[in-house]
């Protein structure tokens, strides 16, 4: 989480040099999707846009991308929240465009924030089926219903950056598995009413 | 021999001689020994004490140890077998009859099989292949409070362990679900239920 530093205010202005509103736009969104580490080539991007030199391209990227983590971080809804946080000396019209670039993007940010958030690896599919053994080595005759179910599991994103690894789980449960299975998720199922109704 | 229930290979020569010696047996020494090898055939692993309660036997009814081993072996051949093939008491008792054993102690052996085959077919059942069997599952679920991106989160977030055997060793897995998910998961276990009993 970026924090805003006193610069940063200064080099946003940089952003009156920009062609439109909407490259104001798309850089925004740039600057708030990116790691801190790709801010760098981003900004080597931005540079010929902006007509202005590496040095202060990085500036400015840096600083946008503090303000608007820092937005979503606090969890700034209102138009005056955010209009607080420019100082008073802020252009105007900047200010404005900017407060409303934010808020137009404020929840879909808030929601890539939660989505790309350090977690156990998820669960992003699953699939079952049901079998009927007929015979084994044990037992030359029999009809024992059994479930294979599969669970694909993703690895925490933040770590595989563009290519999350999936890896597929494939587990057996008898009957008699299945069953306490259901006993536990009922028992969790019961317990999030219960702090839902709370 | 005509053609036996419990095989179709040739039963070894001793099976005979040890049939005679069982014969020689009255009722209830017979009865005792076949109370000692289904304790035996109902819990498997106790093999410590199957063999202990063999020379106990043994050593009440001054028998040799070694001959009476022989016996076991022999006499055991058939429930294996008839475990294996789904045999009804009354094949059993036939194919003791067929190996040499009298009337009456094959008919007791083969009612004392009929009382014990649910336990060891459900054993047989529990000893078949099963792939990345579901040993055990932990969870726990929790809110989210904050996060270095977001001060104030408030989500729900659940997440499972899955002991799972492979092979001989087992293995865990951690994975984590949003609610949504879970209800999907649920929902669809419920459904897997369904199925399994609809073939039960």
């Amino acid at each position: 989480m970026a924090a805003l530093r006193d610069g940063d205010f200064a080099a946003l202005q940089i952003l009156l040099k920009a062609p439109s509103k909407d490259a104001v736009r798309q850089l925004c969104q740039e600057c708030f999707s990116s790691p801190p580490a790709a801010l760098g080539p981003l900004a080597q991007r931005a540079c010929p846009g902006l007509a202005v030199s590496a040095e202060e391209a990085e500036k400015l990227v840096s600083a946008l991308h503090n303000l608007t983590r820092h937005v979503v971080y606090r969890g700034l809804t209102g138009a005056e929240d955010i209009l607080r946080l420019f100082p008073e000396n802020f252009h105007q019209n900047l200010k404005n465009l900017l407060t409303k670039i934010i808020l137009e993007n404020i929840s879909s940010w808030r929601n890539e924030a939660q989505a790309s958030q350090i977690s156990l690896p998820r669960l992003v599919d699953m699939d079952w089926r049901v079998d009927i053994k007929t015979s084994s080595d044990s037992i030359v005759r029999m009809a024992v219903p059994t479930c294979l179910l599969q669970l694909k599991i993703q690895e925490d994103a933040a770590l595989c950056g563009n290519n999350p690894v999936v890896s597929a789980l494939t587990v057996e449960l008898s009957k008699e598995t299945l069953d306490t299975m259901l006993e536990g998720l009922g028992r969790i199922r019961d317990q999030l009413s219960a702090v839902a109704n709370k | 021999m005509g053609l036996l229930n419990f095989t179709r290979e040739p039963v070894p020569e001793a099976v005979s001689a040890d049939m005679h010696n069982l014969n020689q047996l009255s009722a209830q020494q017979f009865s005792a020994l076949t109370e000692v090898l289904f304790r035996f055939l109902t819990e498997p692993k106790e093999v410590e004490r199957f063999l202990t309660q063999l020379s106990d036997f043994a050593a009440m009814n001054k028998i040799s140890l070694g001959p009476l081993k022989n016996i076991v072996k022999s006499i055991l051949l058939v429930p294996n077998g008839a475990l294996k093939r789904n045999l009804s008491s009354e094949q059993v008792r036939a194919d003791f009859i067929a190996l040499g054993l009298s009337e009456e102690k094959a008919s007791y052996f083969a009612e004392q099989w009929k009382v014990n085959s649910p336990t060891l077919t459900r054993l047989a059942v529990g000893q078949t292949l099963m792939i990345n069997q579901l040993i055990d599952m932990e969870w726990k679920f929790g809110v989210t409070a904050g996060s270095s991106e977001l001060e104030k989160v408030g989500s729900i977030f659940l997440q499972l362990k899955l002991v799972v055997k492979k092979g001989s060793q087992l293995e865990n897995v951690y994975v984590e679900l949003t609610l949504p998910q879970f209800y999907s998961f649920l929902h669809e276990m419920e459904r897997v239920k369904t199925s399994l009993e609809s073939f039960s």
